[in-house]
């Protein structure tokens, strides 16, 4: 049906992935734009209480979808009853999020559905014609390209985690409709078990996100800060050559035009001038915040976002505020 | 066992910075760059390879590529493949992943019977991990991504006496940590670079490989739905291409450490890290 | 004439890359610093085929070919020149065996250095001169079955990593009287001497063979007796110069990357340098040394598969690209300016990678006299 946007939200341990409710907020502006309705699918059992979050969060209807037993696994029979029930109501957008769920789960239901998926996405917008328009990264974000779909529907779309913004959350009327699921026969993927894991060590080249401190760090005491905000946000550790010398980093960990060179997501550097040989080791990180007190440091020409003041100050602050959200995330 | 790896040719990311986007045209341009073994797809190689070398079978390449791409099948057989298969016709240019995904299906079938397909999670340039889901859906048999270990196989005696793999215990990514799954076999995996280390090819395997069976099919070899492939079988349309310009954005700002903190965590959430 | 490489040839070549990229690059601040080599890669290689790349496939080698031992040696030498430096000794071991040994020889020692058991020697430098090969010291006796080895070899590759040494001795008066023997580490007699501190191809060990009384039975002569200066000399020219060319081609391969990469990232005057004319000239005469030295190189491997006699050739190869290699390293550290003299940067090693290949494998004022020889007969 034209108009209707639907989102595909999952929840660990009976709370939402918060990319669910990013993706959601986002299929409620798209879903205002067009004049259409949005709605959440979510499949589990006892959920009916959570569903009343996701409407509260912008869905003008919940479907439900209550399986036999709560442990299953998205295998083709799963798919086939979703996709049967995307036909059923005929949508004409649908979101997933690109978490290890979605990322499988929707190329699946696209090749049931014969229609078309586009993967990743970092934007969405949707056009006059009723196009959504959906924004990609390739070459590891050195191309992006924007794809459409403009003949089968519903028009689908995983989208990266952090992209969208959370809508405020409030109290909203919304149906909650559920239909319990029949399977046939023994499911042909079991899971045997879930088993946590702490992030390992990443090499420097290869971490996506690297905290960098230099000279203006001042010590070991504020080193060993800098360590723990890089284990907080699962990055590695680079230095300039002054904490080297000093002891506080280790030869290996040196970034810059004598030492390595990284390309990480996030490059963070605390206490660093941004001097040439360090700045070459660096420049083709996609986003490069910098903390330092001097005004004039070169490395404020070439960051993306920089904080002038005390890194002593900001870098205790900083790591308390992550300490609460990672809390909040891991459950 | 029989065991058949998707592999795709991308370009060789040490010369991406010398690929330019037509201005016209909006495509990029490709001529020149020389290509790769999908990184991922050399992990798939690998494994297939291991498990070849620890039950018995045969190791079969498939590839939708040009014709220049023969080259990297030979190195695919260098490294112990046993035959490869090179899917090649002007008809299949501007197929999407549904697209593909079709037509690697119907080379499947016209393979014949098989225990595993092996694909990576995602390729370097499109980074879409579709493939493999969509082939699994195309064929009828499970599919599991990310898969970061094989544990095992379970086999079973088939109506001639014979071992046949009939399940495998695999262990695949999640957000925290992992799952442990038991699929039924005939299964196809995408796999995640922790899986294994490729090895390399020898000069022994090199020149083997000069021995070894490339087979060209087109479209008219399989049984193609000339509506269902190219641009015209592809749901989806690149509508715009650009190329981003790395111009730092510079914010500076001065606050309080509580402000300026609370503001670098969203730009680390906004980046999806956090 | 077809100046391309085959499908074969590029594969090898591109296998080789990304296996030194990725195996030897992390090894190099190591090497650099102990001068040692790393015995695990040599495992690797083995299992590749490089130590057994000219050895027939009958001896347990892959037998490729002089032009692709060039191509691999390279690609080594582009990430780190002291391997294949070491590397191309080894297949002077190997090659004097697969020309000069009998059956009984090929099927004992060639096994285990083609798949990279142990590494290989050839030694002739006696303390009396390498270039005055006639003049050499070293004696060998025949007593009853035995030969008695005496004397030493100096500057020696890869001999504290070897336990299969060819050595060239004096068995009667002159260049004449000069024979070649298998002589095994363990046999009695025969001792490792002092290690060399070299300032470049650090990680290619280079020392001293003793022999005090070394027993080596009769049956490890090679060939006759008089035979040693012409197995040398082939094993020189056929197999040595190329191979310490090939050690030079990496380097220059690695001496233009390094300048190109830095010139285009130093900003001087607002701009990157490589906007400087004069700095495009350095470039443009570092790339001339590679290209030059590159046909050169190939030319001789690609010879020697067709069985053409190269001397001339191969002296002109080794001798070029050697100081074509000192020359652009030097060019390449003024690109880098004062950065350029910094231990930090890699370019200045090279420099001194590249200077050990000058003398090695024969100095360049031998290598003249064979070049000589070749122009004076062009008028008859």
């Amino acid at each position: 049906m034209k108009g209707e946007v639907w989102v595909y939200a999952e929840c660990i341990d009976r709370a939402f992935h918060e990319v669910s409710l990013e993706i959601l907020s986002k299929g409620r502006e798209i879903a205002d734009k067009i004049g259409g309705s949005l709605s959440a699918v979510l499949i589990g059992r006892g959920l009916p209480d959570l569903a009343k979050e996701l409407v509260d969060f912008g869905a003008d209807q919940v479907h439900l979808l209550e399986p036999p037993d709560s442990n299953f696994y998205l295998d083709r029979q799963m798919v086939e009853v979703l996709a049967e029930f995307v036909k059923e109501h005929d949508p004409d957008i649908f979101l997933l999020a690109a978490t290890s769920v979605g990322t499988e789960l929707a190329p699946k239901l696209a090749a049931k559905l014969k229609t078309g998926l586009s993967a990743h996405c970092i934007d969405l917008d949707i056009n006059e014609k009723g196009h959504l328009l959906q924004v990609v990264p390739a070459f590891e974000g050195g191309v992006l390209a924007t794809i459409v779909c403009p003949d089968q529907r519903p028009q689908m779309a995983t989208i990266s985690p952090g992209v969208m913004r959370v809508r405020k959350r409030e109290s909203r009327n919304g149906k909650i409709l559920r239909r319990e699921v029949p399977l046939k026969g023994e499911p042909r993927i079991k899971v045997l078990d879930t088993l946590r894991e702490e992030p390992m060590d990443t090499p420097l080249e290869k971490a996506e996100v690297v905290i960098a401190g230099g000279w203006g760090l001042g010590g070991k005491e504020y080193w060993h800060m800098l360590e723990e905000l890089a284990t907080l946000l699962r990055g590695a550790v680079g230095a300039t050559r002054p904490p080297v010398d000093e002891g506080w980093a280790r030869e290996y960990q040196m970034v810059g035009q004598s030492g390595k060179t990284v390309r990480p997501k996030l490059y963070m550097g605390f206490g660093i001038s941004g001097m040439m040989h360090h700045m070459v080791g660096i420049q083709d990180s996609d986003f490069i915040i910098a903390v330092n007190s001097d005004p004039g440091a070169d490395i404020f020409k070439m960051c993306d976002f920089g904080v002038l003041g005390d890194l002593k100050k900001v870098l205790p602050c900083l790591i308390q505020e992550i300490r609460k959200k990672v809390k909040r995330v891991e459950v | 066992m029989r065991i058949i790896v998707c592999l795709k040719p991308v370009p060789d990311p040490k010369h991406w910075k010398e690929m330019s986007l037509h201005p016209t045209l909006k495509v990029l341009v490709r001529e020149g760059i020389p290509n790769v073994i999908n990184p991922l797809d050399r992990n798939a190689l690998e494994e297939a390879l291991r498990i070849k070398e620890r039950q018995g079978g045969e190791v079969i390449i498939l590839s939708m590529a040009p014709l220049f791409c023969l080259s990297i099948l030979r190195e695919a057989l260098a490294m112990g493949g046993d035959r490869a298969i090179l899917l090649s016709d002007k008809a299949f240019a501007g197929s999407d992943t549904l697209a593909t995904s079709y037509i690697l299906s119907e080379a499947v079938r016209k393979i014949g019977d098989f225990d595993l397909i092996l694909c990576g999670n995602q390729t370097i340039d499109g980074w879409t991990g579709h493939v493999g889901p969509q082939l699994s859906q195309f064929l009828g048999i499970e599919g599991i991504s990310l898969v970061r270990m094989i544990e095992e196989f379970h086999f079973e005696e088939d109506a001639k006496g014979r071992a046949k793999a009939a399940r495998a215990i695999v262990r695949r990514n999640i957000e925290y940590g992992y799952v442990r799954i038991e699929a039924e076999l005939p299964l196809l995996l995408s796999v995640v670079k922790e899986i294994n280390t490729p090895r390399y090819a020898t000069f022994a395997g090199i020149l083997e490989a000069e021995k070894k069976e490339i087979q060209i099919l087109s479209a008219s070899d399989l049984k193609i739905d000339p509506s269902h492939v190219g641009l015209t079988g592809s749901p989806t349309k690149m509508a715009d291409l650009f190329m981003p310009e790395v111009k730092r954005r510079r914010e500076i700002i001065q606050e309080k450490p509580e402000v300026a903190s609370r503001l670098i965590i969203e730009k680390i959430h906004q980046r999806g890290l956090i | 004439m077809d100046f391309k490489l085959s499908e074969r040839e590029e594969l090898l070549r591109k296998t080789v890359r990304e296996f030194a990229e990725r195996e030897i690059t992390p090894r190099m601040d190591e090497m650099e610093e102990t001068g040692e080599f790393p015995v695990d890669l040599l495992k690797k290689m083995g299992e590749m085929g490089i130590l057994g790349v000219i050895t027939p496939p009958e001896y347990g080698g892959v037998g490729l070919g002089n032009l692709a031992r060039v191509i691999i040696l390279e690609e080594l030498g582009r990430i780190c020149p002291a391997i294949p430096m070491a590397l191309q000794v080894h297949h002077m071991a190997t090659h004097a065996l697969s020309a000069f040994a009998n059956e009984e020889q090929k099927k004992k020692y060639l096994p285990p250095l083609a798949k990279g058991e142990t590494m290989g020697v050839v030694a002739v430098t006696d303390p009396s001169g390498g270039s005055d090969v006639a003049g050499m010291k070293t004696s060998a006796k025949l007593e009853g079955d035995k030969y008695i080895l005496s004397g030493r070899k100096c500057f020696i590759t890869n001999a504290h990593a070897s336990d299969i040494w060819v050595v060239i001795a004096r068995t009667g008066e002159g260049g004449k009287g000069l024979s070649a023997f298998i002589v095994e580490k363990s046999f009695q007699g025969a001792k490792l001497g002092r290690k060399e501190n070299k300032v470049g191809l650090r990680g290619a060990i280079t020392g001293e063979l003793v022999f005090q009384n070394c027993e080596v039975p009769q049956t490890n002569l090679l060939g006759h007796e008089g035979d040693g200066m012409n197995i040398a000399i082939r094993n020189i020219v056929e197999t040595g110069r190329p191979g310490m060319a090939s050690v030079a081609l990496g380097i220059l391969n690695a001496v233009l990357e390094q300048a190109a990469k830095f010139a285009n990232e130093r900003i001087l005057y607002g701009k990157p340098i490589s906007n400087l004319q004069m700095i495009q000239s350095h470039l443009a005469d570092i790339y001339a040394d590679l290209e030059i030295s590159r046909l050169l190189v190939y030319r001789v491997g690609w010879m020697r598969d067709q069985n053409i006699r190269c001397d001339a050739e191969s002296a002109l190869a080794k001798q070029f690209s050697c100081e074509a290699a000192a020359r652009s390293a030097r060019k390449a550290i003024e690109i880098h300016g004062s950065y350029g003299i910094m231990r930090e940067y890699p370019v200045q090693r090279l420099l001194r990678d590249a200077l050990v290949t000058i003398p090695a494998g024969g100095t360049a004022e031998v290598a003249k006299l064979v070049m000589a020889r070749q122009a004076l007969s062009m008028l008859k």
